[in-house]
C-alpha cells in the first residue's frame, strides 16, 4: 500500500515540476505548451516502460526492450526516407517503417518450425542492423537532414503542436491506451511464461499465438510513439527491472507500476534537458546518463 | 657564288620561318593554358560567382546543389555537397577544384594528397566575402570583372540609417527546431539590415533549439525557410512576431545563406522585411 | 472409461522418427509407469500425452475426447504435466507460484474467486508446503520447489497428472514423500502416469508399467510380469540381479560390479 502510494506522490509531483520549472515565464502560452510536453512524457515513458516490462516478460529475457525488434530502426528509416522524398520527417512514413520493419521481422520470424518466441529476438536483432545501415546510407546523402534523423533516432520532447496535429496526437494516444489496456490482460500468462515455456504450455497457453498477439500489438504500440516523440532509450530497458525490484514479480502490480516509474522518469529527464541548456537536448541522452548510475544504485540495494 | 646566297636565303628563311611557327605554337599554348581552365567547384556560391565573373565555361564540374544560374544545371554532376565523389572529380581533370571549409574537409585533404590545385572558401564576414572574389578573379584572369562586382556588392550592401535594432528569429527546418547560431556574414548582413539574431549568442552555425527559448526571446520578426505553417503553433501566439503578424516565409534561402551575389538581393529583402 | 488412450502416434523433430506408430491405453484411476533407456521417447511421450507437443500423426484421448477437439485452457482442467526441473526466473511467493495453476480456470480480467483460494490451500496442504507458503520460491531448496511445483499441478484439480522424472535430483527423503504423496492422491482417484529412470521405484509404486524402447512401446504390464532379465537386457543391454522386495510382492532390481 505504502510503496503505491508514494510512486503516485512522485509521479504527481514530477508532473508539477515539469510544468512550473523551465527557462521561459510561466504564461498561459508557456502553460500550454508544457502540457503538451507533459502529455507526451507520461505517454512515452509510461508506454515504453509498459511495452519493456510486456516483452521482457514474453520473452523471459532481461535485456529485451522495445526496440529488440527492430521498431526503432524501422521507424528511423521510415522517417529517413520520408525525408528524402519530403525533404522533412513525416510521422506516417516513419510509422510506417516501424510497421515494415515488424512485418519483415514477423515474416522471417515463421520461417520453418523452431519456435517463433525465439526466432524473434533473433529477426529483430539482423533487422535493426540492416535498417541501421540503411539510415547510415540515407544520413551521407543528405546535408541537414542529419540532425532530423539524429533526433527522431534519439527522441525528444519538444515536438511543435498545432491544432492540425493536436487531435491527431490525441486520437493516437487514445488508441494507444487502447492497445495498452488489451495488453494488460496478459498479465497472468507472463507469470507463468517466467515458469517455463512447458509450464506454460501445460497450463494451457498457446505460446505460438501469444507471441503473435503480443508481437503485433506491442509493435503497433511502439511504431506509434517512436513516429511521435522517437526512440527514447533506456526507458524500456530499466524501468520495468526497477518496478519489479520495488513492486515484485506479479505483472499484475509491476506493470502498471512500470507505466508510473517510466512517465516519471521522463519527465524529470525532459525537465532537466530543459535547463541544462538553451538548445533542445534530445531526451534520450539524459535518460542515458541519469538513468544508469541510479540503476547501478538500485541494483546494489 | 650564286649556290651559296641561294643557300643562305634558304637557311634563312627556313630559319625564320621555325623560329615563327616555334612562338606561334608557344604562344598558342599559352592561350590554352588561359582559356582552357578546367574548374570543379563544390561550392554552390562560387559557382554562382565564377559565373557572374563570366567564367561560367571553365567550370567543368558542379554538385547537385549548384542550381544557379541556369546553365549551371547543365554541368557535369560529381556528387552532392557533403559526399562529391573524389573519383569523378579527378576524372574531369581539373586544374583548380573549389571548395567549402569545414564542411569539404575530408575531400580536401584527398584532393591535397593527390596534388590537385586547391582553391578554400570559408567566409566568415562580407569582407571574407569580397577578398575571395577577388582573389578567385586573379585565378581566373577576370580581375576587372571581380573588381566590379565586388564593387556592386559594396555599394548595395549598406548599414541602414535607422539605429533601431530588430530582433529576428530564423528558421530553417521545424523538426526538430533548427535555427541559425554564429552564422557569420548572414548575421553581419542582419546587422546591416538593422537586425539583429536572437540566437547569435549560440556557437553552433545551426543550433537545434527549444519552442520555450524561442517565446523567452520573444523575436519581433520570424523569417522561415521552409514551407511550413506557424500559425497554428501551440504557445507561439506571444511571440511579437505573431501577434503583430511579422512572419514571412517568403525569403529565398540562397539568398541569404549563399556567400554570393545575390546577396545584393538577400539584403534587399532582409530590409523590405525589416523596415517594413 | 479409459483416461488415456493413444491411437497410432507418430512424432518426429526434424527428420529423426522419435515415438514410431504407438498405441496404448490406461485406465481411470490407474498409477502407470513409464520406463525405458534413454532416448526411448518418454518425455516425448508424456509431452504429447498432455498436449505440448502434437504428434505429426495420430490421435490423443484424455477422457475420451480427442485432445485436437478440447481447447487448451479445458485440457489443461483435465490433465497437469510436472516437468522434471523448474527454473523460477522470477521470485514469485510459493502461494503465489500455486495460485498460478488456477488459470485454467481464470479467464482474462478475472480476479481469483474462493474456489480459487480453497483450491490452492488444498494443494498446498497436499503437497505439505503450506508452511512455506509466503517464501519466495528461490529460497527453497530443489525438494521442496518440486512439491511447490506438484501443488501448482493439483491447484488445477486435474483428474490425469502426468510427472517427468518427478524424483531424480531429490535426495532420498524427498523422493520418498513425493512417491508417497502420489500414491495417496492415487489412492483417492487420480490418475497418474510418470516417468521414472529409477525403476526400483517404479516397479514399487506403478500398478502398471509401459517400458519403450526406440519409440515404440516394447513390452506393458505389471512390474511382476514386466521386469525379468530377458526384457531389462534387450532393452538395457545390462545384466541385473532381480530379487523379490522383501516387503512386497515386486521385482526390484540390483546391479552387479564386474569382476567380483
Amino acid at each position: 500500500m505504502n510503496k503505491q502510494l508514494l510512486i503516485i506522490l512522485i509521479f504527481l509531483g514530477a508532473v508539477l515540476v515539469s510544468i512550473i520549472v523551465g527557462p521561459a515565464q510561466l504564461t498561459s502560452e508557456i502553460f500550454q505548451l508544457r502540457i503538451s510536453r507533459v502529455v507526451l512524457g507520461i505517454f512515452a515513458g509510461g508506454m515504453l516502460a509498459f511495452c519493456g516490462g510486456i516483452l521482457q516478460g514474453l520473452f523471459g529475457n532481461p535485456l529485451v526492450e522495445p526496440y529488440t525488434l527492430g521498431s526503432a530502426s524501422g521507424a528511423a528509416l521510415g522517417g529517413s526516407i520520408g525525408i528524402l522524398i519530403f525533404g522533412t520527417i513525416n510521422p506516417v512514413f516513419a510509422f510506417l517503417g516501424s510497421l515494415g520493419v515488424g512485418f519483415f521481422v514477423f515474416t522471417i520470424a515463421r520461417i520453418e518450425g523452431g519456435l517463433f518466441r525465439d526466432r524473434l529476438i533473433l529477426a529483430g536483432v539482423v533487422m535493426s542492423f540492416l535498417c541501421s545501415s540503411l539510415v547510415m546510407i540515407t544520413m551521407l546523402m543528405g546535408g541537414r537532414e542529419l540532425y532530423e534523423i539524429l533526433y527522431l533516432l534519439m527522441g525528444y520532447l519538444g515536438i511543435i503542436i498545432n491544432s492540425t496535429n493536436r487531435i491527431m496526437i490525441i486520437v493516437l494516444i487514445a488508441v494507444s491506451i487502447g492497445l495498452m489496456v488489451f495488453l494488460y490482460r496478459y498479465h497472468r500468462e507472463l507469470d507463468i511464461i517466467s515458469q517455463g515455456i512447458e509450464t506454460a504450455a501445460g497450463l494451457g497457453i498457446n505460446i505460438q499465438k501469444l507471441s503473435i498477439t503480443i508481437f503485433l500489438a506491442t509493435s503497433l504500440l511502439i511504431g506509434l510513439i517512436v513516429s511521435i516523440v522517437g526512440a527514447i532509450g533506456f526507458v524500456g530497458l530499466v524501468i520495468p527491472h526497477i518496478s519489479k525490484l520495488l513492486f515484485g514479480p506479479k505483472h499484475l502490480r509491476n506493470l502498471p507500476a512500470s507505466f508510473i516509474l517510466g512517465a516519471t522518469f521522463l519527465l524529470l529527464a525532459d525537465t532537466a534537458s530543459r535547463v541544462i541548456t538553451v538548445y533542445e537536448l534530445p531526451v534520450g541522452v539524459v535518460t542515458s546518463l541519469v538513468g544508469v548510475p541510479f540503476f547501478i544504485y538500485l541494483y546494489r540495494r | 657564288m650564286e649556290i651559296s646566297e641561294q643557300l643562305r636565303k634558304i637557311c634563312t628563311t627556313s630559319l625564320i620561318f621555325v623560329l615563327c611557327i616555334s612562338y606561334l605554337v608557344c604562344h598558342c599554348n599559352r592561350a590554352k593554358e588561359t582559356t582552357d581552365y578546367r574548374i570543379v567547384s563544390l561550392s554552390p556560391a562560387m559557382t554562382e560567382i565564377l559565373f557572374a565573373l563570366g567564367s561560367g565555361n571553365n567550370i567543368v564540374g558542379v554538385t547537385t546543389f549548384c542550381d544557379y544560374p541556369e546553365e549551371a544545371k547543365k554541368i557535369y554532376k560529381i556528387g552532392d555537397f557533403s559526399n562529391p565523389s573524389v573519383e569523378r572529380i579527378v576524372g574531369l581533370k581539373p586544374n583548380l577544384v573549389i571548395l567549402n571549409l569545414p564542411e569539404q574537409m575530408r575531400i580536401k585533404k584527398q584532393l591535397e594528397r593527390l596534388k590537385i590545385n586547391i582553391f578554400v572558401s570559408s567566409p566568415s564576414s562580407l569582407d571574407e566575402v569580397y577578398e575571395e572574389i577577388t582573389e578567385i578573379g586573379k585565378i581566373v584572369k577576370r580581375e576587372h570583372n571581380a573588381d566590379s562586382l565586388v564593387n556592386y556588392m559594396r555599394t548595395n550592401i549598406v548599414p541602414v540609417e535607422n539605429k533601431k535594432k530588430t530582433n529576428v528569429y530564423i528558421e530553417l527546418s521545424p523538426r526538430p527546431i533548427v535555427t541559425i547560431g554564429k552564422h557569420s556574414f548572414l548575421n553581419e548582413l542582419l546587422e546591416l539590415a538593422g537586425a539583429g539574431n536572437v540566437f547569435a549568442d549560440l556557437n553552433k552555425d545551426y543550433p537545434v533549439v527549444s519552442q520555450e527559448e524561442i517565446i523567452k526571446r520573444n523575436p519581433e520578426i520570424i523569417i522561415l525557410l521552409h514551407p511550413e505553417n506557424i500559425e497554428q503553433r501551440t504557445g507561439w501566439g506571444t511571440i511579437a512576431a505573431v501577434k503583430n503578424k511579422r512572419v514571412y516565409a517568403d525569403i529565398n534561402q540562397d539568398y541569404i545563406m549563399r556567400p554570393a551575389p545575390r546577396l545584393v538581393k538577400g539584403f534587399k529583402e532582409l530590409k523590405r522585411i525589416i523596415l517594413e | 472409461m479409459k483416461a488415456l488412450k493413444v491411437q497410432n502416434i507418430s512424432f518426429s523433430y526434424d527428420t529423426t522418427d522419435i515415438i514410431k506408430n504407438v498405441t496404448f491405453s490406461s485406465e481411470k484411476g490407474e498409477f502407470l509407469g513409464i520406463i525405458g533407456p534413454n532416448g526411448a521417447g518418454k518425455s516425448t511421450m508424456l509431452r504429447i500425452l498432455c498436449g505440448i507437443l502434437e504428434p505429426q500423426r495420430g490421435n490423443v484421448f484424455i477422457l475420451n475426447e480427442n485432445i485436437k477437439d478440447i481447447n487448451q485452457k479445458s485440457r489443461a482442467q483435465k490433465i497437469s504435466f510436472v516437468p522434471q526441473e523448474t527454473h523460477f526466473a522470477l521470485n514469485f511467493l510459493v502461494e503465489d507460484v500455486v495460485l498460478l495453476g488456477r488459470y485454467p480456470y481464470l479467464s482474462a480480467f478475472q480476479r481469483e474467486r474462493k474456489e480459487d483460494t480453497e483450491a490452492v490451500e488444498h494443494a498446498l496442504a497436499y503437497a505439505n508446503v503450506m508452511e512455506f507458503r509466503k517464501r519466495p520460491i528461490n529460497s527453497l531448496s530443489s525438494g521442496e520447489r518440486q512439491r511447490v511445483v506438484l501443488a501448482r499441478a493439483l491447484a488445477q484439480q486435474p483428474k490425469i497428472l502426468l510427472l517427468d522424472e518427478p524424483t531424480s535430483h531429490l535426495d532420498l527423503h524427498h523422493q520418498y514423500a513425493i512417491m508417497q504423496l502420489l500414491k495417496k492422491l492415487n489412492a483417492e482417484g487420480l490418475s497418474v502416469v510418470t516417468v521414472n529412470h529409477d525403476l526400483n521405484l517404479a516397479s514399487l509404486y506403478c500398478q502398471r508399467l509401459l517400458l519403450m524402447y526406440e519409440g515404440t512401446i516394447y513390452s506393458e504390464g505389471t512390474p511382476q510380469s514386466l521386469i525379468n532379465n530377458e526384457n531389462l537386457k534387450h532393452v538395457y543391454k545390462t545384466d541385473v540381479k532381480i530379487i523379490k522386495h522383501p516387503l512386497k510382492d515386486v521385482p526390484q532390481i540390483f546391479l552387479h560390479p564386474e569382476g567380483e
